[in-house]
């Protein structure tokens, strides 16, 4: 059986035509040829010596007993520092939990200002949003160490750091997700001679809750693993004990902390997770 | 004008504000362009009665829902005046508009409620123009305003689901609910755009036999635009047709013969003109 008997059934009324021939394809396909050539000149550039960060792969294998040395440690964890870590971690908590609670009632008045359908007064969302960009540009971690100096050491510059952390990106998020959503509720909340506080009140509020508070479970986790590493610039919460043992050396009592943070995380995303399902 | 708003309504006790006088519209040349450069509305001038059932109809692109939304200022007029209820809806601006606004129940093709709420709260929507902000944002409803909105729900058949998610219903239910909205404003008049559009035709004549019951017996002035002429003879007292921005008929409803809507329509009538049952 030739190819064309078997063809012949599955589309009637062909025979005889010419077989169909898309239209041309559309120049420009360098394009992408082109992108992967400027990925790998820049990967190159950034490796050369003399100009880029000179990644020299030899030191792995010099050093390679002072790693050694240190994963042993680490796959031997101190189970007796325990009772230690349990205060800064529940630390590491609270200021996680608080500064996800402040960030959630900060971000939901500023969500609405910043989106489109929700705020129509371009100057006040241009100055929501420019605030924003320049409070999202910062790291946590460069908040935490310029808040140390201006509070003092503690959980309060950590709380601090990640609340503003926490709004900038819940506030783009959101405003984003609202900005897509269907405008018809809203047209009609205007259409019934509301003012637009009335109108964001009464409509878009409803409509933005699940995805505001699926938002505000991802940063709780961020928060948690970030809170972790403030401590490191004296922001209060687990960092200030891994900057204890990481100076002295004590791998093994690090690992039960590595340890700790994990398994905190993967309790905390088996929650959120199922707290999502709810949701959406 | 607010202020000569708030008058006419002051004297109204619960008693009879569930019947307000219904509102005429009157519209002066008016003229919509949009940014763009279309003309969607070319020179309309009509006088529509208190308590009326105007059925507006025209091909998609004629103008009509641009024309609904002159009456409440959604869609802003580029020249001419448009009245409602003796208020210069094309001057009111801010706390005027919004006053007018909350006197003029308006229906969309795809229902436009918040999803997520409760078809309670969606129907007390209806009453922002009526409560102050604060109540509104503290959701602390007067005994009053959910008196109403009860009473709209019941209107249309929909109490017993006033605890239910506005996205859980059917569209013909959704629709229901979006007429208690407009109801429990207990406007003058109501505009209703394509109202039916998205529905099947038993769906679609029972959410238009709602529409009619609102006009017979609370009196309500109703404009409602359709693309369909049996709909239009059926429910409306008086069609007007629109055709590229410009009124091309105006005249009872139920004596426009097929040759009145190829006249509005600008070609022969089609299969897919009419509804049918």
């Amino acid at each position: 059986m030739s190819a064309a008997d078997v063809a012949a059934p599955v589309r009637p009324g062909r025979a005889g035509r010419p077989a169909p021939v898309p239209p041309a394809r559309p120049a420009g396909r360098w394009k992408a040829a082109a992108g992967w050539a400027a990925v790998l000149a820049v990967t190159a550039l950034t490796l050369a010596p003399g100009i880029g960060v000179e990644v020299d792969l030899g030191a792995i294998a010099r050093n390679w007993r002072n790693g050694a040395d240190k994963i042993v440690a680490l796959l031997q964890p101190d189970w007796s520092f325990f009772p230690r870590t349990v205060g800064p971690l529940l630390e590491t908590l609270q200021m996680a939990v608080v500064a996800t609670a402040v960030a959630g009632i900060v971000s939901l008045p500023l969500s609405l200002w910043a989106a489109r359908t929700t705020n129509p007064h371009r100057l006040l969302r241009g100055a929501v949003r420019g605030v924003l960009n320049v409070v999202r540009a910062v790291p946590d971690l460069l908040y935490a160490a310029v808040l140390v100096a201006m509070v003092g050491v503690g959980a309060l510059p950590g709380i601090l750091a990640l609340v503003l952390f926490d709004v900038g990106i819940v506030v783009k998020l959101v405003s984003e997700q609202l900005e897509a959503a269907d405008t018809g509720a809203l047209e009609a909340a205007r259409a019934a001679g509301g003012t637009q506080l009335q109108v964001n009140r009464s409509v878009a509020v409803p409509d933005m809750l699940p995805g505001f508070w699926n938002q505000l479970l991802y940063v709780l986790e961020l928060n948690v693993r970030a809170s972790s590493v403030l401590g490191l610039v004296g922001a209060g919460g687990m960092g200030l004990l891994i900057d204890a043992v990481r100076s002295f050396y004590r791998y093994d009592q690090l690992s039960l902390i590595i340890l700790e943070i994990l398994v905190v995380v993967l309790v905390l995303e088996a929650v959120s997770s199922a707290a999502r399902r709810r949701l959406l | 004008m607010s202020v000569g708003l708030r008058a006419a309504q002051g004297t109204a006790t619960s008693d009879d504000v569930a019947v307000p006088a219904p509102w005429p519209v009157r519209m002066r040349d008016v003229v919509v362009r949009y940014p763009n450069g279309v003309t969607a509305l070319d020179g309309v001038s009509l006088d529509l009665e208190p308590g009326e059932m105007v059925a507006v109809v025209g091909l998609s692109g004629s103008g009509k829902s641009s024309m609904i939304r002159t009456l409440n200022g959604l869609v802003p007029v580029t020249s001419g005046t448009v009245e409602v209820g003796g208020h210069d809806v094309t001057a009111a601006r801010g706390r005027a508009l919004r006053a007018l606004r909350g006197e003029v129940g308006m229906i969309f093709q795809s229902f436009n409620l918040a999803g997520r709420a409760t078809v309670l709260q969606n129907v007390l929507v209806g009453r922002v123009a009526h409560a102050p902000t604060w109540r509104t944002l503290l959701g602390a409803h007067t005994a009053q305003d959910r008196a109403v909105a009860y009473e709209a729900l019941d209107r249309v058949g929909m109490l017993d689901r006033a605890w239910h998610r506005a996205s859980h219903l059917s569209g013909g239910q959704q629709q229901r609910v979006a007429i208690a909205r407009a109801l429990a404003q207990q406007p003058r008049a109501v505009l209703a755009d394509e109202p039916v559009a998205s529905l099947d035709p038993p769906t679609a004549h029972g959410v238009m036999a709602d529409l009619r019951r609102v006009n017979r017996e609370l009196g309500i002035t109703v404009v409602v635009n359709l693309h369909l002429l049996d709909l239009a003879r059926e429910y409306g007292t008086r069609l007007v047709g629109l055709r590229a921005g410009r009124v091309v008929y105006d005249g009872p409803a139920a004596d426009a013969s097929d040759r009145v809507f190829e006249d509005i329509y600008g070609r022969s009538i089609r299969p897919d003109d009419v509804l049918g049952s």
